[in-house]
């Protein structure tokens, strides 16, 4: 029996670790994403500017 | 859409955290009304479980310190009988033949390769391990089968004149609240793809793209799921962790592979257009494993599969509060992918802006 245990936890770990790295991933991506915009924004907007 | 995102993640995790509760301490043992196998094991001890049928491939394991005296008897059926089951395997009309069970005292005999009936006097369940792939008719009273049998009979094929399915793993069977709804989940997801692709090859709106790509990757994100728990069930049910003879897992297995084919096309092709235009065609196409997966050990029920049906018959086997964990769980999943799927096309809009930036600086 303690086996099964073992895999119930093995299995629930899976899931929890699973969801929890992808949403971690997706909140990294798009803070590096919202800086990156940001900066090619300020980039753009510096060579729109009259005189550059 | 945001505080929206937040609000279904804050109740997808409240949900989840509920149905690890009531799979654990909530939901009875398959196929008894116990909810921990402790709760069996006293009121079985001592019963004797008959079964009759055709055993190969049998072997038991016996600790090497128990900490109560384990006795064992076997009665192995005449070799002939065994015979004739082969050749109606062969003729394929096992389904019309049944077999008188000649027992054969054997003792404390074990192991090998041997048609059987089986007589199992438990004193203890706790450390016994037998495996076997078994033709079963139950002979005893059902009640003497509960509980104990959980942990002694694998591999179960349904006798040609009624006989027993029932769980060997009974703790391990509580993967199956969250095995399902991810599996559930993945189809939601790759159906909102097929609907995405569709919506984006009228419109050529990039918005139905990115509903697409995003369903998409959370449908390989929870079919991952599924796929890595299954095997884990599998182990302690079937005592292997993959079959590649059964429908339903081979089927499952080709749809993921198909959509993680969908990723890395996209990943594949950097010109926006053509991108989306050619995802949204795989798309389409690649929805046809789907319902493959889905309905595969309904529809190709001649087909071998041990997998349970993920559309329950009409007479489905849960029992109300198993019931309860699973809505909960399905519900659960479905809003964590709401919330998720919200988030990713978020990304996945600040993606394209991006993009979009770059080729403007890129341009001039």
């Amino acid at each position: 029996m303690s086996d099964s245990w073992t895999a119930l936890y093995a299995a629930y770990s899976i899931v929890w670790l699973g969801v929890f790295a992808y949403l971690s991933y997706l909140f990294l991506r798009q803070r590096r994403i919202s800086k990156d915009i940001s900066s090619l924004k300020e980039e753009v907007a510096r060579r729109v500017k009259p005189g550059n | 859409m945001k505080r929206l995102g937040l609000v279904l993640t804050l109740v997808s995790a409240i949900l989840i955290m509920a149905t690890t509760y009531l799979a654990i301490f909530y939901a009875p043992l398959p196929g008894t009304s116990v909810k921990s196998i402790d709760e069996v094991l006293p009121s079985i001890e001592g019963t004797t479980v008959k079964v009759s049928g055709f055993v190969t491939n049998f072997t038991v394991h016996l600790p090497d310190a128990l900490d109560v005296p384990t006795r064992y008897t076997f009665s192995l059926a005449d070799f002939e009988d065994y015979a004739r089951y082969l050749a109606a395997t062969e003729a394929g009309n096992l389904s019309e033949q049944w077999w008188t069970i000649r027992p054969i005292d054997v003792g404390y005999s074990m192991g090998g390769w041997l048609p059987s009936g089986l007589n199992f006097t438990i004193h203890d369940c706790s450390n016994i391990s037998v495996t076997a792939d078994v033709v079963l008719r139950v002979i005893g009273p059902n009640s003497a089968v509960t509980g104990c049998s959980l942990a002694i009979v694998e591999n179960v094929e349904i006798g040609p004149q009624g006989g027993f399915s029932t769980m060997t793993a009974p703790i391990a069977q509580k993967i199956f609240y969250f095995h399902m709804p991810s599996a559930w989940v993945s189809y939601v997801a790759f159906f909102l793809t097929l609907v995405g692709s569709v919506l984006y090859l009228r419109s050529r709106n990039a918005r139905y793209d990115r509903l697409a790509m995003a369903s998409a990757e959370l449908g390989v994100l929870f079919a991952t799921i599924a796929i890595a728990t299954g095997p884990i069930w599998a182990k302690e049910e079937w005592g292997v962790y993959w079959r590649w003879d059964d429908t339903k897992l081979v089927t499952t297995f080709v749809m993921w592979l198909v959509y993680v084919g969908y990723l890395s096309l996209r990943a594949a092709i950097s010109e926006p257009g053509t991108r989306n235009r050619v995802s949204a065609v795989y798309g389409i196409v690649g929805f046809v494993t789907m319902p493959m997966s889905l309905l595969s050990s309904r529809i190709a029920p001649l087909l071998r599969s041990s997998h349970p049906e993920v559309i329950a018959s009409s007479s489905g086997s849960l029992s109300a509060e198993a019931g309860i964990a699973v809505g909960v769980a399905v519900v659960a999943f479905t809003v964590l992918f709401a919330a998720m799927l919200i988030k990713r096309v978020e990304v996945a809009e600040a993606e394209d802006e991006l993009e979009e930036l770059k080729r403007e600086i890129g341009g001039e």
